[in-house]
């Protein structure tokens, strides 16, 4: 017998009568919390940065002003052929990027409870970019707030997506005796517009 | 109402204080109340420690004395948590699943059944309680701290009322202090740390007295307290609120 | 070494001791206030507990749909019934791709096979990225803990550490300085990687594909960089639907560390062109852990380390006295499904203080096992004569009431009147660190007799 048909066979074996799938009811989280509001408190408790701008267009002359001496830029934002320093279309491998500055991203799903973005492969070119990047821009209309993974899930599961990632906050660590301390191995800052 | 009066053995034997203030009470709370002759332990020393199989004997003999009462009321919640919890070992007579289902602790049958919460004690001292484990997580006489939801205790409820009584809060609230039967003695070395470490903080939040529903806890406290000669009293809760001082 | 003798040995230095306590009571402290603020957390913890019940009630036929979605997203799909099979299964695809150079994302499951020395046997680097477990392999230690691995080393440890390995400056033990040399030298071993291994957190039988949750961004770097992934799970890791990680993603971080949700959530189910995907799926003692009904819900488990945060015990003698992969509590339960002998001091190293079963975010029963675990552990291993005989002593005592009345008398008089220096000599370790009770001369049988008869 292959080890497959053996674990299969055995889990069938050993596993109790069938109990029943419970159904989520999701009005026993409703805590009434303003979702903007949360947000932006979750996103600075996870470490990462807010600015709020009246329109995505914005978005560049802020983060320039913010990072004023990047070398390696890259965004995805339309109009923004004046920022980006790279071109990916002449990267060989992703390793490339090692050197990457700041990456500016658009998400379509932030969720309030954690302050994590949802990015997926239709919004990230190369799928290292937002971990190997110094410093993350993410960019988000108010309106694309949920209040709970719960409906985040709900949006997701209409997409096909081959990779996603929620990202909460910068990459951070506390391995050394319980410190905190922000800048693990994934990018160093992150910080959310908001428009 | 007839109440059945468990005491349990290392309470009869070595601090039969506590089974006199816990009869007391429950007489000056007009309770009609009885101890059957005959009644040893209730089979957790043997069980806690992996010989569930020997305690046999002693869990038939704990509902021969009581099956005849409508309430078995004990002043130790690891006790009356072992009888509800642990007693699936012996048949499950008419009369085994009565005592499981009636065996209170003292505190949660004065507030539960009896719905009583001002028992007229005076007891002028700063009270830290220690929140045993059994009663605590086992029987639920409280909130603990893991768990979310709304506050409550029926030991703070008792002893809110008590005349001159100060509770005072402790750092960690419901930490185990590290007694845990056997675990006393075969893991002797974090058994005292957890001890120690449950008395300094009674200490740095000012305790007088330390009370809790298990003798056998305060047993443990009170050897390391009274070995390092602490300033700290103990004693159980049936003391505190059978006292008139 | 059983537990209490390494327990023992690590309360020798009081202050670590102290120190160990209170850097795990916070992270339970972050775990209280992070909970406390989410409405309808017990029905978040029933949700997951149900959920993981279910999917264990229909392990074979979620595996098997798994299979099959993973198989359609262009993943290649591997079985092993052991760790040994495991880890050849591993190495295999290493060599097929003539991989080198490893990158290692945090993974109980490999730390249980012992991949590492198996892959690194055949010369094969292979480099452990979140940096608590870096800096336990840089120590040629396993892990002391399953989310914190390294919370047994103090700052000055690693720096000495860094210096020797790194050749780091002495920085008296700079967490930011550390970290950030820690990412450098990591940045090489990601870019140069042949193939990267992370463990999964979630497999989901709906889609086929699973997710890995870190915050240090390190699974990341490693499976995105590397043109070969190799993600290793256990049967126990599936969960039937995408939704339902919008329960247990609410639930894993917060019991782990007080963090809302980490900081990376990563949803893999295709590889990139070009690019390959291999899942391992493993059983090592799984199923057999199925058979048993006390036990099965261990397999419940999330890996979010509270447990271990909250258990009184752990905090106060270290990982490595559980000798054992996953050490705490849930670690006590899971191991002797394994080997019992081995692992039979486990159950006994806990006052079944229950703090543990309630901090699960998936309700494991844990102390109530650990309870059962005892049972078995007295009737099919060896028990020391000593205790055995005392138990049935103490069985037919308290089974008469004459003898319990007889016995009891003796031992109170033996307390009033025994000088000190008998009663805490060597074999009463009770009186080691502990007064015992004073004996007194009556007991409250002896008072109630008096007072029935003067009533009289």
């Amino acid at each position: 017998m292959s080890s497959r048909e053996h674990i299969l066979s055995r889990a069938k074996a050993n596993k109790p009568d069938l109990l029943e799938l419970p159904n989520l009811d999701l009005n026993v989280f409703v805590d009434g919390r303003d979702l903007i509001k949360e947000f932006k408190t979750k996103i600075e408790v996870v470490g990462g940065n807010v600015v709020d701008v009246v329109v995505k267009e914005n978005v560049i002359s802020q983060v320039s002003s913010l990072f004023p001496d990047t070398k390696a830029n890259f965004s995805t934002l339309e109009g923004t052929q004046d920022f980006n320093t790279i071109s990916l279309e002449a990267l060989n491998k992703p390793h490339e990027l090692e050197d990457l500055d700041i990456l500016i991203l658009e998400s379509d799903i932030g969720v309030a409870e954690n302050g994590a973005l949802w990015l997926s492969d239709n919004q990230i070119p190369i799928r290292v970019l937002p971990f190997i990047t110094k410093h993350l821009v993410l960019v988000l209309n108010k309106e694309n707030i949920v209040p709970f993974l719960h409906q985040a899930y709900q949006k997701i599961a209409s997409s096909e997506t081959d990779f996603g990632v929620f990202i909460s906050g910068p990459s951070k660590t506390a391995d050394i005796e319980q410190s905190l301390v922000i800048g693990a191995q994934g990018a160093l800052s992150l910080t959310v517009f908001i428009y | 109402m007839k109440v059945g009066l468990f005491i349990p053995c290392y309470i009869n034997q070595l601090y039969p204080q506590v089974g006199i203030a816990t009869l007391e009470l429950l007489e000056k709370l007009n309770v009609n109340v009885a101890y059957p002759s005959g009644q040893t332990c209730c089979g957790q020393p043997m069980a806690n420690s992996g010989y569930e199989y020997e305690s046999v004997g002693a869990c038939n003999n704990f509902v021969d004395n009581f099956k005849d009462f409508d309430y078995v009321v004990t002043p130790s919640g690891s006790c009356a948590y072992h009888v509800k919890k642990h007693y699936d070992i012996i048949p499950q007579t008419e009369d085994v699943i009565n005592v499981r289902n009636n065996v209170y602790e003292l505190c949660d049958f004065i507030v539960n059944i009896l719905k009583v919460k001002n028992v007229n004690a005076k007891f002028p001292y700063k009270i830290g309680i220690h929140k045993s484990c059994h009663g605590l997580r086992g029987l639920r006489l409280g909130s603990c701290s893991e768990l979310v939801g709304p506050s409550f205790s029926s030991i703070e409820d008792l002893l809110n009322e008590v005349e001159g009584a100060q509770l005072i809060s402790l750092a960690r609230k419901d930490e185990c202090c590290g007694f845990g039967g056997t675990f006393a003695v075969t893991e002797e070395a974090i058994s005292v740390k957890m001890g120690k470490d449950k008395i300094k903080d009674h200490l740095d939040s000012g305790a007088e007295v330390i009370t809790a529903t298990d003798t056998s806890c305060l047993m443990h406290l009170e050897g390391l307290i009274n070995r390092n000669k602490q300033p700290l009293k103990v004693l159980h809760i049936a003391e505190i609120l059978n006292s008139s001082i | 070494m059983n537990h209490s003798k390494a327990a023992s040995i690590f309360n020798k230095d009081e202050k670590k001791v102290d120190w160990h306590d209170k850097a795990l009571w916070f992270v339970r402290h972050k775990r209280d206030k992070a909970v406390h603020a989410v409405e309808g957390w017990e029905s978040l913890r029933n949700y997951g507990h149900g959920i993981k019940a279910h999917t264990l009630s229909n392990l074979d036929n979620y595996l098997i749909q798994f299979e099959e979605n993973a198989l359609k997203n262009g993943v290649q799909v591997h079985w092993a019934a052991n760790g040994d099979e495991h880890n050849k299964i591993v190495h295999g695809i290493l060599k097929e791709h003539n991989a080198k150079k490893v990158v290692k994302s945090k993974s109980m499951l490999t730390e249980e096979c012992h991949l590492n020395p198996f892959l690194e046997a055949d010369g094969i680097e292979v480099i452990d990225t979140d940096l608590g477990e870096r800096i336990v392999q840089l120590a040629k230690e396993s892990p002391s803990h399953i989310v914190l691995p390294a919370i047994h080393k103090t700052k000055e440890e690693v720096d000495e550490l860094f210096q020797e390995h790194l050749g780091t400056k002495p920085s008296g033990g700079d967490p930011q300085y550390l970290t950030g040399e820690a990412r450098k030298h990591l940045r090489k071993k990601f870019i140069s990687a042949d193939a990267a291994i992370t463990g999964v957190n979630f497999a989901i039988a709906e889609t086929g594909g699973f997710v890995v949750c870190t915050n240090e961004g390190n699974a990341d770097m490693g499976a995105h960089l590397a043109p070969v992934h190799i993600a290793c799970m256990g049967i126990e890791k599936l969960i039937p639907k995408q939704e339902h990680l919008g329960v247990f993603l609410r639930l894993l971080a917060r019991s782990a560390t007080g963090q809302p949700i980490t900081t990376y959530s990563s949803h893999f189910k295709k590889p990139v062109n070009g690019n390959k995907m291999h899942i391992v799926i493993v059983d090592n003692g799984r199923t057999e852990q199925l058979s048993r009904p006390d036990f099965r819900a261990s397999l419940h488990c999330i890996r979010c380390g509270a447990c271990m945060n909250t258990c009184p015990i752990y905090r106060r003698s270290g990982g490595h006295s559980y000798d054992a992969t996953i050490p705490g509590p849930i670690g006590s339960i899971l191991s002797p499904g394994k080997d019992l002998t081995k692992h039979s001091s486990l159950p006994f190293a806990s006052t079944l203080c229950g703090s543990c079963s309630d901090v699960c975010p998936v309700k494991i029963d844990i102390h109530s096992q650990l309870y059962k675990w005892r049972q078995i552990i007295t009737k099919e291993t060896p028990q020391p004569f000593v205790k055995k005989t005392s138990m049935k002593m103490m069985g037919k005592v308290f089974a008469k009431p004459m003898q319990f009345e007889r016995i009891g008398k003796v031992a109170r008089w033996s307390l009033r009147n025994l000088p000190k220096g008998v009663i805490n000599s060597k074999p009463n370790v009770w009186g080691k660190e502990r007064d015992l009770p004073s004996g007194p001369t009556e007991s409250f049988d002896d008072w109630y007799k008096k007072r029935k008869d003067n009533e009289q």
